[in-house]
């Protein structure tokens, strides 16, 4: 169902795009977003966020050139909400990118936003929520641009929208709070139920014989990078991420959370058999997978109705996929320039003073400033061109118009992180292996960088390796990195990018809906990140992470201690001394006693009392107390 | 030399064998001193070591009947079942532990000053009769009374055994099985050793200090065991929260709720691996790498309480009109209420 209406609207934008040719049309889309109730895996029923009452939430389609129109009615009631669309430059647009508390407010329940923007940039993108762990809930969709001028354009007879993601049954507002808490304290994300396929299970494709498609695939899980494969045919990757690339084969993808691929599928010239397709969940990013958990999803390519739909071939050892770093851009752009700015960020994990475990770059994890950063660099004056009114908490750098940037990730963490960069599509110029540590600019093995590296705008880090980006910063706006597990964005792994603030300062005039949400939702909108408009440098009262751990014995513990051992001195103390005391009732006899026995006086005391009769207990103690009590 | 000898194993061993050769150590010599002789209550001193031995004895059995359980449910449903809740087992002994080793401390003190009295009171209490006129909880009381000298031994054996191969078991998993053997006999001729320098020396040497200092030690480990039992019971219901075994987490962030915590050093754990000598500083001291408000509290509560009542029971002999009678309602108080 799903795909035939992706399909419809994807053919009816095509024809349109034909018949209007280069005119720039504006498309306009009336988004009212409420919670509607939906069971894509047939296990569960639960509320999910669809739009116009509708989930799955309808792909917005357009032309290259087109104008963009989104009004867009938040009807959650409860939730607040914002739309990011994944990929696009949104050049002069810096405010329309969406996430809160970075180029806008968030949305509160009740209020309408409008976002207005032009696309220049063909491919396959998606749009969603940017609000705190949301999206996963039902608000995610793809976002297709065409493009009348594709190099590919004339390769293939039809196109398909596929998208993969991941499902879960308990809703995101529910997950989070468990997630970040000292009830969690190795930080396990929580694990999909189910995986899908166009956000169903068994879809079935119908294809036709001996034509060849364009097969759009967008990740818009929340967590799970998928591996893909067709039974029986091979996939020509054309453009990942929006980006054109020189035809390359691949018998399996690895398609992380918000990467895309189109690739060119052709069809057998027989209709004799259907072929499955599979998306199978990493599961190595599980820290423990389910005994109920199928991390697979099948789907079919079915050429005839009437004939079975075949279980697919189990895959024996590990999964053998195309790697990304071999593709070459089609339009063969080299290596930019040494970088004028270089910027490390190292990736860890670790538990704060709630107990609870967050991600850091370099020993950050984000914090929401009180402001949204790019309001901050609207107001800030001259030092808008400063990090430091951005915050201690959002990692933020500040780039000039035109500087090569150098980014360098060194994953200190197990896990397999995919880093998005909003604004940009960076080029990708070294990816370790797994477990090559950090990245060495000395070792030449390592700075051996390609002539055309491949680009797009979401790449996957390897567990323990390191990765290098290069982009040019010839986009104003404030833009964010971060990895694009819903879990790690929502547990802080984002920096800032705050690209060229003079040039903000002189282009970008807020429209007043952004202003009016804000002002709906108590949010300040001048002045640095804790607010504070008069002294942009005093960031007194800035939203703040938690305090590390305490290491080891404070006051507090210190105080325990020693009282303790008081206490516990104080105690052998007073049980000695109420041993040692002399017997007060044989304290008389005690005087009689021999007053100078020894160690051998008073066992020979015990002793003696044993050759007695009964009667002469009283004597023994006389004796032996007397032994002790000196 | 780790293939063929885990240490931590070894300390396990030893440091649960220590404890209980302590407490069995005491016991002997206790009831070497003030029964064993010609011409003295020999019937009923070689009825309480037999007590004593049996205790020991069936304690031991129950422990190879729970050691072989526990290695054939390890094998068969894994080892989850019984590590969900080992603490709340921990915990449930040491608080038994404590409500025995607390009056029986008074005991020791006293054979000294009574141990004539407490002798006989001892003899009789055993001897005599149950007398017919108590409730069914006086009875149950009467019946322990009876049998401390069976109850004591048996029930420290379960725990430290059960202890132990619950710790074995956990370390096992981390070490090859060919570097278990060798260390649980070393660990336990080494228990054995201390326990007979102690008895030997409880005997020969000049009573009332070796049993002041036992008593003091006895104490020491009484307290450390309460503050233990309390800590178990707050670490149980951190593995509920979390989800497994903290241990599991090393000594890090995570092994603790940070909200109960007073200190946290991450390293020092008597739990972790073994736990190493601190283990052993554990068992006699109650040290512990993460302590929380319960533990450190219920430590110090527990040292007031034995003060308080050392305090009270110095303040009636002294001021007591017959010295003799109130110790000896003291002595029943403790060892024979009602």
């Amino acid at each position: 169902m799903a795909l035939k209406k992706s399909l419809l609207i994807a053919s009816a934008a095509w024809l349109s795009a034909l018949s209007t040719l280069a005119e720039a049309a504006t498309v306009t889309y009336d988004f009212d977003v409420a919670w509607v109730t939906a069971n894509p895996d047939g296990a569960f029923d639960r509320p999910t966020i669809g739009i116009n009452g509708q989930w799955p939430i309808p792909q917005i389609t357009c032309n290259v050139g087109d104008r963009v129109v989104i009004h867009l009615t938040n009807s959650l009631g409860n939730q607040s909400t914002s739309l990011h669309f994944h990929g696009l430059f949104q050049n002069g647009t810096t405010h329309m990118d969406g996430p809160p508390q970075v180029s806008q407010c968030d949305i509160p329940p009740g209020q309408k936003l409008t976002y207005d923007f032009t696309v220049d940039q063909p491919g396959t993108y998606w749009y969603h929520s940017h609000t705190r762990g949301q999206y996963p809930d039902g608000l995610r969709g793809p976002l297709i641009v065409h493009d009348p001028k594709s190099p590919f354009a004339g390769q293939y007879d039809e196109e398909l929208v596929l998208s993969v993601s991941d499902w879960y049954h308990e809703q995101i507002h529910n997950l989070l709070p468990a997630f970040i808490s000292k009830g969690n304290p190795t930080g396990a994300e929580p694990v999909p139920n189910n995986a899908l396929f166009n956000e169903t299970q068994n879809l079935k494709v119908p294809v036709r014989p001996g034509k060849t498609y364009l097969v759009r695939m967008v990740n818009i899980g929340a967590f799970a990078g998928q591996y893909v494969w067709f039974e029986g045919h091979n996939m020509t990757i054309v453009e990942v991420d929006g980006v054109y690339t020189q035809p390359a084969e691949a018998e399996m993808i690895y398609i992380t959370a918000a990467q895309r691929y189109s690739f060119l599928l052709t069809t057998k010239n027989e209709t004799g058999a259907n072929f499955p397709f599979v998306g199978s969940m990493d599961t190595s990013l599980f820290d423990a997978i389910p005994d109920d958990l199928n991390w697979n999803v099948t789907g079919w390519l079915v050429y005839d109705d009437a004939k079975p739909l075949p279980e697919p071939a189990v895959i024996e050892g590990d999964f053998d996929a195309f790697d990304d770093m071999d593709l070459v851009p089609f339009d063969n752009q080299t290596l930019l320039g040494e970088p004028d700015q270089t910027i490390q960020f190292d990736v860890i994990m670790d538990n704060l003073g709630d107990g609870a475990n967050y991600a850091f770059f370099n020993n950050i994890t984000y914090t929401a400033p009180k402001v949204p950063t790019l309001y901050t660099a609207l107001t800030a004056g001259e030092l808008a061109n400063d990090a430091a009114v951005y915050g201690e908490f959002t990692n933020a750098h500040v780039l000039q118009k035109d500087q090569i940037v150098q980014i360098v990730v060194n994953n200190l963490d197990s896990g397999r992180h995919p880093f998005h960069l909003h604004g940009h599509q960076f080029q990708a110029i070294h990816r370790s292996a797994a477990d090559e540590g950090t990245f060495d600019g000395s070792n030449a093995t390592m700075t051996n960088f390609p002539q055309i590296p491949m680009r797009r705008d979401t790449l996957s880090l390897e567990p323990n390796g390191n990765l290098v980006l290069r982009f040019k910063a010839d986009n104003p706006g404030v833009w964010i990195f971060h990895c694009h597990l819903e879990w790690h964005v929502a547990s802080g792994l984002i920096a800032t990018f705050v690209e060229a603030p003079k040039q903000l300062q002189e282009t970008i005039k807020l429209p007043q809906d952004h202003l009016y949400i804000c002002a709906a939702g108590h949010v300040p909108i001048s002045g640095n990140a804790a607010a504070n408009t008069v002294d942009l440098l005093d960031l007194s009262g800035q939203n703040r992470a938690p305090d590390p751990l305490p290491a080891g014995f404070t006051a507090r513990g210190i105080i325990a201690l020693v009282f303790s051992c008081v206490c516990g001195i104080l105690g052998v103390a007073v049980v000695a001394w109420y041993g040692l005391a002399p017997d007060p009732g044989a304290a008389g006899s005690a005087l009689q006693a021999n007053g100078s026995s020894t160690d051998d006086d008073g066992q020979q005391g015990v002793l003696a009392a044993g050759d007695k009769s009964a009667g002469a207990p009283v004597q023994t103690v006389q004796t032996l107390v007397s032994a002790a009590g000196r | 030399m780790p293939d063929v000898f885990a240490v931590p194993v070894f300390v396990i061993v030893f440091r649960e064998s220590i404890e209980t050769v302590i407490i069995v150590s005491v016991l002997l010599a206790f009831l070497k001193q003030t029964l064993a002789g010609p011409g003295r209550d020999d019937q009923v001193y070689k009825k309480l070591i037999k007590q004593v031995w049996l205790g020991v004895g069936l304690g031991l059995l129950i422990c190879l009947v729970v050691a072989g359980g526990l290695i054939g449910t390890f094998y068969t449903v894994g080892h989850d079942a019984w590590q969900s809740s080992e603490y709340n087992y921990e915990g449930a002994f040491a608080l038994v532990a404590v409500t025995i080793i607390t009056p029986l401390g008074v005991g020791l003190l006293r054979i000294g000053k009574m141990q004539d009295k407490w002798r006989v009171k001892l003899a009789k209490s055993l001897e005599a009769p149950i007398s017919t006129t108590g409730s069914k909880a006086g009875w149950l009381k009467r019946f322990a009374e009876k049998y401390t000298m069976f109850f004591l031994p048996f029930i420290t054996v379960i725990r430290e055994g059960v202890e132990a191969i619950v710790f074995i078991a956990g370390v096992t998993f981390s070490a090859p099985a060919t570097a278990v053997p060798l260390p649980v006999v070393v660990g336990l001729a080494a228990g054995i050793l201390v326990g007979y320098l102690l008895y030997k020396g409880g005997v020969t040497a000049k009573l009332q200090y070796f049993l002041v200092a036992a008593t003091c030690l006895l104490y020491l480990v009484a307290a450390g065991l309460f503050s233990r039992a309390v800590w178990y019971l707050e670490q149980q219901k951190w593995n509920n929260i979390i989800g497994g075994d903290a241990a599991e987490l090393g000594v890090g962030p995570g092994s603790y709720d940070i909200s109960k915590s007073v200190w946290h050093v991450d390293c020092c754990s008597p739990e972790f691996n073994g736990g190493g000598g601190w283990s052993v500083f554990n068992a006699i001291l109650g040290w512990t790498n993460s302590a929380t408000y319960g533990s450190v509290i219920s430590y110090n509560v527990y040292w007031i309480f034995v003060m308080a009542m050392f305090v009270a029971l110095r303040y009636k002999e002294t001021k007591g009109a017959l010295a003799i009678d109130e110790g000896e309602e003291c002595t029943r108080r403790f060892h024979r209420p009602g």
